[in-house]
């Protein structure tokens, strides 16, 4: 088992950043910032902070409102669809409750048609999504799209998004989408040096910090302490632990289960490979392109499994097993994702080929079936 | 075997039945058999008491209160972690693959048919490649054929001559319950029992045929667990996978030895 030891005290600013966040962002919304909700990667959130809007990650990771959804909601829907849902429905998210608008894009059938009903209870701007990457067709779509919720946030908030702003903003996130690859890549040694849920807690927590400074300086912080004590010979992590790569559906809160079986069955996880991990922060927008080109194409080309064909993730997945010199991969579908569950088999001929072993599994935001994954991850473990 | 230990314990606890066995390096010493019951630690625990009191019996003088104070004991099956005084817990699905190849070397493909689930292991000198576990659902478990046989008030052991029948029908339930109202439904229209528990046999066949279709199916296949006695149940899956289920020596206990293996042999 691997056991989750301490880590350099500032560490904890990031487990605990979402429930710190509430505040820090009372306190902006009291100052009279703009508040934009999103719930995916896709959502070009310098738009946003080119004008001193504060994006903000909603809650979707508990299973706590989940009830509240299914009163509206079919119940054989993907948990990640309901909770959104659920928690404007309950006002329970404070993060929904400050957004002045929520940004939806038409990722997946389930989101499209929830953000319908979503659109009765909050303010609901709906990205049209292309899910072709190669077509010119679908980058002119996605280049609309992007000037269209550009009048759309100048409007709703009377201010101009200028090309100066927007470099500006581009430049700052790539910073840091730079400093957090530079905290998932630390596990390139071996042992890791930090635990991959300890991990997971620094990737999940940094988007609830709103300061961007501070934000900066603190990962930079994080990324010296743990450096510097491993090489003074702190090895959280034994050597022998197998070094697991995670793909699949995004993994925050509640589903922080899978990685915690994983590593409670003594391997560690390396790295993931989807929207919480290296899909968000292993490319840079490009910094010398027009704003907004830049923009469509960073974000078009995120490897997400609602496109198709989709050979990015595939790119993304083949180098980081790699990098990281992973022993297996394993992979958390949520309940009813079809892209994702589909997709799954391309994943293993792949990973076939390169001869890594790879399991795909179905979870939901329960508890129920900790004993099942259990079951299965350890017995995944016990074949590498 | 590795160290000095003579003697090894396995224990598989799992959701029905709690077995152990006593192994040596000439094969298996002592088998105990207990029905879990509501306490998997007392169950694990009586199985335990008497494969030590087997050990003892056949190692009286070899100074060896100490021996059977010390063995190893693994522990294998859903309950493994409750199994006191364990020295290690390792999944079913390596421990049946390892004690498949124990009592049949060679062996390819297992079929474990256990209380509460079911799963198909494709192995190879004992190490499994790959497996697949049904999901979330009593259909195809042992457990799902234990409700039907106490239905029609026969036991396992009649299970076979239920099978013998020529006709058997087609279950279209994939829902453990939905599956028994539908046995009350043919009951009402008059089929018979054998008929009936014809019908699980196939459906329980057809659902580990659709996980077999994941893991690839290669021969020689096995089945263990809780009904790997049963010759009406290997004649159902042979019949649907299209491929001969051997039957194995002491399947019930392929858990357990497989535990004992990886813990000393």
């Amino acid at each position: 088992m691997i056991e989750q030891r301490e880590l350099p005290e500032i560490f904890e600013s990031f487990s605990d950043a979402r429930k710190q966040g509430f505040m820090a962002m009372k306190n902006l919304k009291e100052q009279g910032k703009g508040v934009v909700g999103t719930f995916c990667t896709y959502v070009p959130v310098e738009l946003f902070l080119a004008v001193g809007l504060v994006p903000v990650g909603l809650c979707s990771t508990s299973d706590e409102t989940i009830g509240e959804a299914e009163k509206v909601l079919p119940r054989n829907l993907c948990p990640l669809i309901k909770a959104s849902y659920g928690f404007a429905a309950a006002d329970k998210c404070p993060y929904m409750y400050f957004s002045d608008l929520v940004v939806g894009e038409t990722t997946c059938d389930g989101k499209t048609k929830m953000y319908e009903l979503l659109g009765k209870i909050k303010d609901v701007h709906v990205m049209d999504l292309p899910h072709n990457q190669d077509r010119p067709a679908s980058r002119a779509i996605w280049m609309e799209e992007i000037k269209r919720l550009k009048n759309r946030v100048e409007e709703k908030f009377g201010v101009t998004i200028t090309v100066e702003k927007l470099h500006q903003a581009i430049r700052e996130r790539n910073r840091e989408r730079a400093l957090l690859k530079k905290v998932y890549e630390l596990s390139v040694m071996s042992p890791a040096p930090l635990s991959g849920l300890q991990q997971l807690q620094i990737l999940f927590g940094a988007q609830f910090k709103f300061d961007h400074e501070k934000k900066v300086q603190e990962l930079e912080e994080t990324i010296s302490r743990i450096t510097e004590e491993y090489q003074n010979g702190r090895h959280p992590i034994p050597a022998a632990a197998k070094r697991i790569i995670v793909t699949g559906c995004p993994i925050g809160g509640v589903t922080e289960k899978f990685t915690r079986v994983i590593e409670e069955s003594g391997a560690v996880v390396v790295a993931y490979e989807n929207c919480t991990g290296a899909k968000q922060f292993d490319r840079q927008i490009d910094e010398s392109a027009d704003p907004y080109d830049a923009l469509c194409d960073y974000y078009l080309n995120i490897g997400c499994s609602v496109m198709s064909p989709n050979p990015n993730r595939l790119e993304l997945l083949g180098r980081l097993c790699d990098q990281f010199k992973a022993d297996g991969v394993l992979e958390m579908v949520l309940q009813s994702c079809h892209t994702y569950a589909i997709e799954s088999y391309t994943i293993g001929e792949f990973l076939k080929t390169r001869s890594i072993p790879f399991m795909s599994l179905e979870t939901d935001y329960s508890s129920g079936d900790t004993e099942q994954l259990k079951t299965r991850i350890s017995a995944f473990i016990e074949m590498l | 075997m590795d160290g000095e230990a003579e003697y090894v314990i396995g224990i598989d606890c799992g959701s029905t039945l709690c077995k152990g066995v006593l192994l040596n390096r000439h094969g298996v010493a002592a088998f105990s058999l207990q029905p879990t019951g509501w306490n998997l630690q007392e169950s694990a625990a009586r199985v335990l008491a008497n494969l030590r009191g087997n050990a003892a019996d056949i190692a009286p003088n070899t100074a060896d209160n100490d021996m059977v104070g010390n063995m190893p004991i693994i522990a294998t099956g859903y309950g493994r972690d409750m199994a006191t005084e364990k020295t290690k817990a390792v999944t079913e699905i390596s421990a049946h693959a390892r004690g498949a190849e124990y009592l049949m070397p060679g062996v390819r493909t297992v079929i474990d048919i256990g209380g509460q689930d079911c799963k198909v292991i494709a192995v190879e000198n004992g190490r499994v490649l790959s497996f697949q576990m049904n999901d979330k659902c009593a259909a195809g478990t042992g457990r799902f054929v234990q409700m039907v046989l106490e239905r029609f008030n026969a036991d396992i052991n009649l299970m076979d001559t239920l099978l013998a029948a020529e006709k058997i029908i087609q279950l279209n339930s994939t829902c453990a319950v939905f599956a028994e109202s539908e046995i009350i439904g043919l009951l009402a229209k008059g089929y018979s029992r054998e008929e009936i528990v014809g019908g699980v046999a196939l459906s329980m066949a057809v659902k580990i045929s659709s996980l077999s279709a994941r893991v690839g199916l290669r021969p020689p296949v096995v089945l263990t667990g809780g009904l790997a006695e049963s010759s009406g149940i290997r004649k159902a899956l042979s019949q649907v996978l299209k491929v001969e289920v051997q039957f194995l020596p002491q399947g019930i206990y392929a858990g357990a030895i497989g535990a004992a293996c990886i813990g000393g042999f």
